[in-house]
């Protein structure tokens, strides 16, 4: 397996065709709603903007929205009412212009599998009209980049799975998108070429042209990468603000208790004593005290006074999972 | 960490190069992928030849026919091999869609249309070139056809158009059914069934009166009667159509009547490939 280094040294191509007309968020959502055949409401009147040069992420677990929201911004799936627009262009009504200027890496693999890695990325640029002479000089830049030199002449069909996620990469970065939508970027590879391909996205933000929305039903992609999250649950945006915010809502540490009887009779009698606050929570028959300004041993000592039966007390740090717990009562990894 | 603006400014929309440059990719692209399945380029082929060097000579022996009749058949398996050819083309639209590659498509930043397009004429180009090569295997086994330049020309225009317009059959198909055994089952009723009701293998006028009525009604009795017209100068497949007196009249009829075949399947096609692609 070839190591992927990003070349820092060597920055890609500036854009140098933008000019001063109108200043623009780089997306731009209202009231965006989707409405399958059949009435499934994938997305439920969402709002949001993403600023240029920030990495968004939209974090919930399958059937969430995700990945309809993305067909939306990239004008594969129509919505329902509501608008979007990429880069100032509204998706509805200018899909060209919206996407000539983004590109996606869709969550399935979508290249031609029987064609070379360099056939793959030549399409790519041709189709997005980037200047030949540029693009030629991007797809070895790109290669180098990616670890793929040695690969792109041989049929996709013969890459890795990592590999082929690699040259969906380069694929949408050839034509030089100032979007870049990432759908579920490495769902489905295993954890060594996962972390690998997080490394290549993580380097990717540090880019301040290229903005970057990502959906992920992985926390750890979400608080590594994203500046800001926004967390969906069947189709609604729950909460949206950047990862330390998210989590400083559960203030610095939680106390989490195992019952041995009915846990939302224990939260009750938690928060009638004044030890559990409106944000406690429970799953099964784990319970769960964000502490905010009380200290761990102060609880834990309240908790014994209440003389809980509880088969164990711990205390941790509050993760993504406890917001996305707290918010929508269920575990993203379970939901997921 | 990353620079964070609000705000960017709007890009200047690409510089418009050649409008015909995509399609010329997509195009590239699709005949790339076909012969790399050269089962999708033979296959087709092998009937229709089956049938002007094996069967009609057979047929011409065992009925005592003229040698005319060999002709009338090899003319007549052009009518099999561009259906046949156009639906397994629309395969490729599914083997796109089940493959992820059409999504990667529609977010180009192309008209959808061209995607259509693009695989036509591909489709175009092998059925030329297989339509080319029944009519030299033809030749070769020692049947006569007797073409004069415009008699040419309205072979061309005919099978041109007939090919076009079967190819929008297998678009819309493919953009229609979910799956390819689904497609693959369906493919004889459509390209098969109404080979045999078009004069063919015999005039429409041996058939029962009900289905030489409905026959006249089939594109691909007006291609054929077409293709007669141009490549063997015989212009009964026409009057048993038309029943009228004036061949270039009547060739026209049939001519209007499949441009209008192609020029609505094209459009039914786009439409329907639209509908199908954007959820």
């Amino acid at each position: 397996m070839t190591p992927i280094h990003l070349n820092e040294e060597k920055p890609m191509q500036s854009r140098s065709e933008s000019i001063p007309r109108v200043k623009q968020p780089a997306i731009s959502v209202r009231q965006l709603r989707k409405t399958y055949p059949g009435g499934v409401d994938a997305v439920k009147s969402i709002d949001f903007e993403v600023a240029a040069g920030e990495v968004f992420g939209l974090l919930g677990p399958n059937g969430a929205g995700k990945s309809t929201t993305i067909g939306m911004l990239t004008t594969t799936i129509a919505p329902t009412s509501g608008s979007a627009r990429v880069a100032g262009y509204d998706v509805a009504s200018e899909p060209l212009a919206a996407r000539s200027i983004s590109s996606v890496v869709f969550q399935e693999p979508v290249v031609d599998r029987t064609l070379a890695g360099r056939r793959n990325l030549d399409i790519h640029a041709r189709l997005w009209r980037t200047d030949p002479s540029v693009a030629r000089s991007r797809v070895g830049e790109l290669a180098e980049t990616l670890g793929l030199a040695e690969l792109l002449d041989r049929p996709v069909g013969s890459y890795s799975g990592g590999e082929r996620r690699r040259l969906e990469i380069a694929r949408a970065l050839v034509s030089e998108p100032q979007v870049l939508f990432l759908d579920e970027p490495t769902v489905g590879l295993d954890p060594r070429i996962r972390h690998e391909l997080l490394d290549v996205i993580g380097r990717l933000r540090d880019r301040s042209e290229i903005t970057i929305m990502l959906t992920t039903h992985y926390l750890d992609e979400a608080e590594r990468l994203c500046d800001r999250i926004a967390i969906i649950h069947a189709g609604k945006i729950v909460a949206l603000d950047t990862p330390r915010a998210l989590l400083a809502g559960l203030g610095h540490e939680l106390v989490e208790l195992r019952v041995n009887g009915d846990a939302a009779t224990a939260l009750s009698s938690l928060r009638t004593r004044g030890i559990a606050g409106d944000d406690a929570f429970t799953v099964g028959s784990t319970l769960t005290v964000p502490l905010h300004d009380r200290t761990a041993a102060h609880a834990i000592s309240a908790i014994h006074d209440a003389d809980l039966a509880a088969s164990s007390i711990s205390t941790r740090q509050p993760t993504l999972d406890d917001v996305y717990l707290q918010l929508t009562g269920a575990r993203l990894a379970d939901a997921a | 960490m990353t620079a964070i603006s609000p705000e960017m400014t709007l890009p200047r929309p690409r510089a418009r190069h050649n409008p015909l440059a995509p399609l010329a990719t997509l195009a590239a692209r699709r005949f790339q992928l076909s012969v790399r399945t050269p089962r999708e380029l033979v296959v087709p082929l092998l009937t229709p030849i089956l049938f002007a060097l094996v069967i009609a000579p057979a047929l011409k022996q065992a009925l005592h026919t003229s040698a005319a009749y060999e002709a009338f058949v090899a003319t007549g398996t052009i009518g099999l091999l561009i259906p046949l050819n156009t639906m397994f083309a629309g395969l490729g639209v599914i083997v796109d869609r089940d493959g992820g590659a059409q999504r990667e498509l529609l977010a180009a930043p192309i008209p959808r249309s061209l995607l259509v397009l693009g695989n036509l004429a591909v489709a175009f180009a092998i059925t030329a070139l297989q339509v080319a090569v029944l009519i030299a295997a033809a030749v070769a086994r020692g049947i006569h056809f007797n073409a004069t330049a415009t008699g040419v020309v309205w072979f061309v225009a005919a099978a041109a158009l007939f090919t076009v317009g079967m190819y929008g059959v297998g678009e819309t198909l493919a953009s229609r059914v979910p799956k390819a055994e689904e497609y693959i089952a369906r493919l004889p009723a459509i390209a098969i069934v109404p080979w045999f009701l078009a004069g063919s293998l015999f005039p429409i006028s041996a058939l029962p009166g009900f289905l030489a009525w409905f026959a006249k009604f089939l594109p691909l009795t007006h291609g054929l009667a077409l293709v007669r017209y141009g490549l063997l100068g015989d212009s009964s497949g026409l009057h048993n159509i038309w029943s009228m007196h004036s061949a270039t009249t009547m060739a026209t009829l049939s001519l209007a009547v499949v441009a209008f075949f192609a020029a609505a399947l094209m459009v039914i096609s786009i439409r329907a490939f639209n509908r199908a692609a954007v959820r």
